[in-house]
């Protein structure tokens, strides 16, 4: 089985024609299907949260059978995972894409247990202390990407559950918990 | 006997013929007897011998197949019907029952990326990952006599041969001579051009394009723009393993 680092592949990956658009609908169907579930589980894997069109993201091409995908095909499969509410263009030209490998309301679920198993029901923390503080490693939340976290905060807010509020400097938000 | 001159010695060879031809007849009926007899013995022996070893008939593939072919010489078909002695004794009658749901399962779920055709190998392969926990192993013939088994129940399923492989057809879509060569042609790389096509089967570009776009539309073949020499390459995935697929050099093209 042919990896990525520490990712499997899939054999499709191997398979020449999935690197092409197909014209048909039915193998189209199929072709998106396949691409989206791998991008979407190489991300959470390798916890990678923005995807660059013109980068040279690992999954665009596959030197071993000399193919990679087209712009065209790039934009297909995200456009495909945004549909699904799996994924976010950062960009009004589709040069970024946010993959949203857990939904902003999974991070918001993730943040709440957080609080709870550390005890900080009514405490205050600074954004950048959930993301990479010492409570944070080895759960989720380590490294996770700032837009995302933010996007789950607010979520939380509005739902009562903390108050975001600013900090001394421009980058030192912090968070009041209520839960 | 002596040949006696005249009409008695008419009479008399006459009586001799018929002699001879009764006699002829009876030893066919002694001939016929017996062998209906001898049959008979033959598959109470039959029966005896598929009761002895039944555990054997379902867990050895070989053995099983070897069984197959003794019971036709015999003229005794074990899957006649799923009532009676052999399917109750042996219980086989459910075994290619199973296998044949699983098979129609395993074909429609490969049906988007092969259009409803797949190698039989690979089918039997797929077959035994899913029965991984079962204890009775199963073989290509398995698989063939339960497919047949389906096609008696007009679910449009079968087997044709194309070059020395054999693919298992689900959809009803009907592959015509033309279809048949260019699979054929494929089974050397997994693709063809249309370039190929034309050369070695010696046809029009017209009708080497028209073929080929039949295909990819029945979703029996994929388009594959990416090589560096422009060339628009077919693939049909009926014709090769995917687990060939799994870091092989072969598919790596110089």
């Amino acid at each position: 089985m042919q990896k990525l680092g520490d990712y499997k592949l899939p054999q499709f990956f191997n398979y020449p024609p999935y690197f092409t658009l197909q014209p048909v609908r039915d193998t189209r169907e199929k072709q998106v299907q396949l691409w989206k579930e791998m991008i979407v589980d190489y991300c959470r894997t390798q916890k990678i949260f923005v995807i660059g069109l013109e980068d040279d993201f690992p999954l665009f091409s596959n030197p071993v059978i000399q193919r990679f995908l087209s712009h065209e095909a790039r934009e297909v499969f995200l456009s495909a995972l945004v549909s699904d509410g799996r994924a976010e263009w950062l960009d009004k030209g589709h040069r970024k894409c946010l993959i949203l490998w857990h939904r902003i309301q999974d991070w918001a679920e993730i943040v709440l247990q957080f609080v709870k198993d550390n005890g900080l029901e009514d405490s205050v923390m600074t954004v950048e202390e959930i993301r990479s503080g010492i409570e944070s490693r080895g759960t989720e939340l380590h490294g996770v990407d700032r837009t995302v976290l933010m996007r789950a905060l607010k979520l939380l807010e509005n739902k009562g559950k903390l108050a975001i509020f600013k900090g001394t400097s421009a980058d030192d938000e912090g968070v009041k918990f209520s839960v | 006997m002596r040949r006696r001159p005249g009409i008695g010695g008419l009479q008399t060879a006459a009586a001799a013929r018929d002699q001879y031809r009764l006699l002829g007849e009876n030893v066919a009926k002694l001939r016929t007897d017996l062998m209906k007899e001898q049959l008979a013995t033959f598959r109470a022996q039959l029966e005896d011998f598929a009761r002895k070893h039944k555990n054997d008939i379902r867990k050895n593939p070989a053995f099983r197949s070897q069984f197959h072919e003794m019971c036709a010489k015999v003229g005794v078909d074990p899957l006649a019907s799923n009532k009676g002695f052999w399917a109750e004794l042996l219980g086989i009658g459910d075994f290619y029952y199973e296998i044949g749901v699983q098979i129609v399962d395993i074909c429609l779920a490969t049906r988007p990326h092969n259009g409803g055709l797949i190698n039989l190998q690979e089918l039997c392969n797929l077959l035994r990952q899913r029965r991984k926990s079962d204890r009775e192993a199963v073989s290509e013939d398995d698989c063939l006599r339960a497919i047949s088994k389906l096609k008696v129940l007009g679910s449009g399923f079968e087997v044709i041969s194309v070059g020395k492989k054999k693919l298992v057809r689900s959809v009803p879509t009907e592959l015509n001579k033309d279809h048949n060569e260019i699979l054929e042609l494929a089974q050397a790389q997994g693709f063809v051009t249309v370039d190929e096509v034309e050369k070695q089967l010696v046809w029009t570009s017209g009708r080497a394009i028209d073929a080929l776009d039949t295909l990819l539309e029945d979703g029996l073949a994929m388009i594959d723009d990416g090589h560096r020499d422009g060339k628009r390459r077919y693939w049909f995935p009926c014709v090769v393993h995917l687990s060939q697929y799994e870091f092989s050099l072969t598919y790596v093209e110089t």
